[in-house]
């Protein structure tokens, strides 16, 4: 009973996680933002459908940070809060661009066979 | 270290300001759609979900919290062991108990077996010898000087022999008897060890013009005692009896060589062996050397061999006497490390290792059945902790670091109590162990306590977590009290553990109680002689003082005559070694006829002897006052020299009469033959032939003279007053003969036979030990299973009785499973103990290793203990209210 929704858990995580990387860093080509500030931007720009979870958000944006993709500083928000902006590094936008040709590659692959 | 757990707390506070900012700005975004802050808050809450764990995850990505978490865990198992002080208590002093043991056992054979030297690299170290096949003996120079010259094996080959006798050593400071050695000049280089102070003898290969005659390196024992630690030593003139020396070097503390000191002080000194003329022969009259050698690196014991042998063929070709050509027909090598220690008291040593092992084995058993106990009890907080998100090994961790936190204790607590037993237990190692046993840690005991105590850790709490961990979360949380159900096979695994305990306690107390029966059997082995009111002093005779006097006259009748007129004494004897003396045997051989060659014990006697120890003749006469310095000289041999010598081996009393030793020129009659006493070194020893010689006919220019007379010699006194109020008088007619008798070791004959089975009776008392503690562990093993098991079933029992089941009826049930697993650990138990016994069989006297009466009795003793034990909580189960039970939770 335990055994299949181990699995399930698992095949979330690894779904998620090449993706979501690479809509972190494709949000953040259109300026620095905080974490929930991301958050928001994926979820208006997929209309909804693509909800990220804090903890897959937080756990994912320092590990990019530790990959030096992105960098971190504490910044206020409009509405005057103190907050961690993330912005994307020049190694983060060569990453995004292999993140997306595979991606792109992939998506081709897929959509080949769903025709075929 | 520290700035980085600095950078770590603050990025800690960072994400969680981080995460905070992100909570903040999701509320004032449905407040400002018009939501209440209220409402804006939970749903919050419900929306973000597990904001601890998402932390966690975001942490563990910076690399940081493999070393946050053990910290954390350490902390939590203390406050755990806090809460609950009765368990922990119980934990650590099982646990420490078989540390105790283990490590106590280990420091003894560590310092014994493993390192017994503190040479470099030990391993290479060989001892070499010439031998026949069954006996081996010292080589003398002609053939070492080819062993030097010829073998390819060795990056060194040393020698020494002993100075022989007993030394004093006399100096502007003090005088004191030391111990000493003449070695070849490459020894300590051969040893691997440098003098602290001078650089020692000279390098040179042998020759007959040494530059190091006259040189003399000191043991670090005597240049504190002697010299006071003076650092301006080197130099000095010191007298050893009489003869100069130069100090060339003092060795480090510690050192000493031979590694194992059998006769006289522990103080060495080293003189530089000077061959001579007398070398060049193989005769009684020249030396024989000890050999030692260091094998070239990586060559083996079994190649050295070979090479040797090659050359000791060439050696014994030009032999011509058989009996020579015999002895040295080969060569024997043996790592010098295992020549030290007797085979038998390796065995005896590593049995009593193994049997510490098993009661350590039993403690640690011991703690899984508890730490299961007891997460069967904390089922609920480890599944509260696997539904706020701890993962299966993070728990596993969590229980491992607790089990660790418990060894931990236990062994600090066990190492302390272990080199106390160490200490107490130091008067009787030293009657039988060569080395002493310092009852300090070292690297290697340190080492193997850090690795019994990881061991202890794992071993008691791994299964405990493995069961913890597995165990599915949501049932424990829905039902929760401490009668949920835990599996049938959890039951079973603890019931096998409890048998399991039983099996090895009964090993042990099998063990036990055949050692306790090998001490009555030679409590009652008929010696032969009396014993009671018997006091002895033991004699290391100052042979210096009497270089060119008659001992026998100025020092012995003299004192004999002063001793016999002691208040109280009604008899006085001398004799070298009083039976089972353990003090100092000489042997002697002879070739009696071309096919018989003698081999036999030999000691100096005065006739009074036999009225001292009421030794019984078996034919002829003892000595009697006929026999005097000028008369006709006798020797009196016992049972077991007759039979094997007699002429008629039918009949041994035929040898009365016969011709035995050249004493002076007159040969020596055999005039009486002593009943067989066990006079050797042990009760269970058989008796060793022995020839005795009148003390009043032995006269300088006889040839045993100075072996019999110049080194030790027993006082034996028949006395009406207890040993304790002789003692002053007795020391003071020693001292009158001569200042260095003064401090002898004055005892009784019952101690002397007791500590003849020191090591039977050292071992029994270990095991007496090790028994009881096995039996308290197992029997407490058992009860703590059994009440566990009634609480868990109270309400079944509760059932059961509103179901008309009678308290009868569940007693039975209870003592039926106590029963159930006594009986399986006792069937499993005689097996072990069957196997094995045979350890134990160098050690048993007048007990068969597989003795079925030691067997019975102890499975007896385990089982009603068992039963006993388990008698409490029947009865608790059988006193259970229906009513209450039922209501219960």
């Amino acid at each position: 009973m335990a055994k299949p929704k181990e699995e399930e858990y698992r095949n979330r995580i690894e779904l998620l996680q090449g993706t979501l990387d690479m809509l972190i860093l494709q949000t953040l080509q259109w300026g620095s933002q905080h974490g929930y500030g991301i958050s928001q931007a994926l979820r208006t720009r997929s209309g909804d459908v693509l909800q990220v979870e804090t903890g897959s958000l937080y756990p994912a944006l320092h590990r990019m940070e530790r990959h030096k993709w992105i960098a971190a500083e504490w910044r206020m928000t409009e509405q005057n809060q103190r907050a961690r902006f993330y912005r994307i590094t020049a190694e983060g936008r060569r990453q995004l661009a292999r993140d997306r040709s595979r991606w792109s590659t992939m998506a081709a692959a897929i959509a080949s066979i769903l025709e075929a | 270290m520290n700035l980085s757990w600095l950078r770590f707390d603050r990025r800690k506070a960072e994400l969680d300001a981080e995460l905070d900012a992100h909570r903040r700005m999701v509320i004032a975004d449905r407040i400002a759609r018009g939501e209440s802050p209220a409402e804006a808050e939970a749903a919050v809450s419900r929306e973000l979900g597990n904001l601890p764990l998402a932390k966690d995850v975001a942490r563990d990505t910076w690399g940081w919290v493999r070393l946050e978490r053990p910290a954390q865990d350490f902390r939590y198992a203390v406050r755990q062991m806090r809460r609950s002080p009765g368990f922990t208590v119980t934990v650590i002093g099982t646990l420490a108990l078989g540390i105790t043991a283990a490590a106590a056992m280990f420091t003894v054979v560590d310092h014994v077996l493993l390192q017994p030297t503190s040479y470099r690299e030990p391993a290479r170290l060989v001892s070499l010898h010439e031998s026949d096949g069954a006996r081996q003996w010292d080589v003398p120079w002609p053939d070492l000087r080819q062993w030097i010259e010829q073998s390819h094996s060795f990056q060194q080959i040393a020698f020494s022999t002993g100075l022989g006798g007993r030394n004093y050593l006399e100096s502007g400071h003090a005088a004191m008897e030391i111990n000493g050695a003449s070695v070849s000049a490459n020894l300590f280089d051969t040893l691997g060890m440098k003098p602290q102070l001078g650089r020692g003898f000279v390098p040179e290969s042998p020759t007959y013009a040494s530059k190091n005659a006259g040189l003399i390196v000191l043991s670090d024992v005597v240049w504190k005692q002697a010299f006071g630690s003076d650092p301006h030593i080197l130099g000095e003139t010191v007298r050893i009896n009489d003869t100069p020396y130069t100090v060339a070097g003092v060795m480090p503390p510690g050192f000493q060589y031979p590694a194992v000191t059998t006769v006289g002080p522990h103080a060495w000194v080293w003189v530089s062996y000077q061959l001579g003329p007398r070398d060049n022969g193989r005769d009684w009259n020249s030396d024989r050397l000890h050999v030692i050698a260091r094998l070239l690196p990586g060559l083996t014991v079994a190649r050295a061999h070979a090479d040797m042998a090659a050359i000791q063929n060439r050696i014994t070709a030009a032999l011509t006497d058989p009996e020579e050509r015999k002895q040295a027909s080969q060569v024997s090598i043996q790592r010098y490390d295992s020549t030290l220690v007797q085979a038998d008291l390796r065995k005896a040593l590593l049995a009593l290792l193994a049997a510490s092992g098993i009661l350590w084995l039993i403690a640690a058993v011991n703690v899984t059945n508890l730490l299961l106990a007891r997460s069967t009890a904390r089922q609920r907080e480890i599944a509260m902790r696997g539904a706020l998100g701890a993962g299966r090994g993070r728990i596993v961790q969590q229980m491992l670091v607790e089990g660790l936190v418990f060894s931990l204790s236990a062994a600090v607590l066990g190492a302390a109590l272990a080199f106390t037993s160490v200490r107490l237990l130091g008067h009787e190692m030293s009657l039988r162990l060569p080395i002493p046993v310092p009852a300090t840690p070292d690297s290697s005991i340190l080492l193997a306590l850090l690795g019994l105590t990881t061991l202890t850790a794992v071993l008691s709490s791994a299964w405990p977590a493995w069961i913890a961990a597995r165990s599915p979360i949501e049932p424990a949380l829905r039902q929760g009290g401490m009668q949920s159900g835990v599996g049938r096979g959890h039951h079973r695994i603890r019931g096998g553990l409890v048998s399991l305990e039983i099996a090895l306690s009964l090993t042990l107390l099998v063990a036990c109680g055949l050692l306790l029966r090998t001490l009555y059997s030679l409590r009652h082995v008929p010696l032969g002689y009396r014993t009671d009111h018997i006091v002895v002093a033991h004699l290391d005779i100052p042979s210096f003082r009497f270089v060119h006097r008659d001992m026998t006259q100025q020092l012995y009748l003299p004192l004999l005559e002063r001793a016999q007129h002691l208040p109280g004494v009604q008899a006085a004897g001398l004799i070298s070694m009083v039976p089972l003396g353990n003090t100092f045997v000489i042997h002697f051989e002879m070739q009696l006829n071309s096919n018989t060659r003698i081999v036999s014990y030999m000691k100096a006697a005065t006739p009074d002897v036999q009225k001292v120890f009421g030794f019984k003749m078996a034919a002829g006469r003892f000595f009697n006052d006929q026999d005097t310095a000028n008369s006709q000289p006798v020797v009196v041999v016992n049972e077991a020299f007759a039979r094997l010598y007699s002429p008629d081996k039918n009949n041994p009393n035929e040898i009365i009469g016969a011709k035995l030793l050249n004493m002076r020129s007159t040969p020596a009659i055999i005039v009486g033959i002593l009943d067989d006493a066990h006079q050797g070194t042990a009760v269970a020893q058989p008796s060793q032939p022995e020839a005795d010689i009148d003390i009043r006919q032995l006269t300088p220019d006889v040839t045993f003279y100075n072996a019999l007379e110049g080194i030790a010699m027993d006082l034996a006194l028949r006395t009406s007053r207890p040993a304790l109020e002789m003692t002053p008088n007795l020391r003071q007619i020693l001292r009158g003969a001569s200042p260095e008798l003064a401090s002898a070791n004055i005892t009784t004959m019952d101690e002397i036979v007791e500590d003849s089975w020191a090591s039977q009776r050292l071992a029994a008392h270990l095991l007496e030990i090790f028994g009881a503690s096995a039996l308290f562990l197992c029997v407490a093993g058992l009860y703590g299973l059994l009440a566990y098991v009634v609480t868990q079933r109270t309400r079944e029992m509760g059932v059961r009785i509103a179901l008309g089941a009678t308290r009868g009826n569940l007693l039975w049930l209870i003592l039926r499973q106590a029963g159930f697993l006594l009986i399986v650990g006792v069937i499993a138990g005689s097996a072990l103990a069957f196997a094995s016994a045979r350890l134990l069989r160098g050690f048993l006297y007048g007990v068969q290793a597989h003795d079925g009466w030691t067997l019975t009795v102890a499975a007896l003793a385990l089982f009603f203990s068992g039963i006993l034990a388990a008698y409490l909580p029947a009865r608790r189960a059988a006193r259970v209210e229906p009513m209450q039970a039922l209501r219960a939770e």
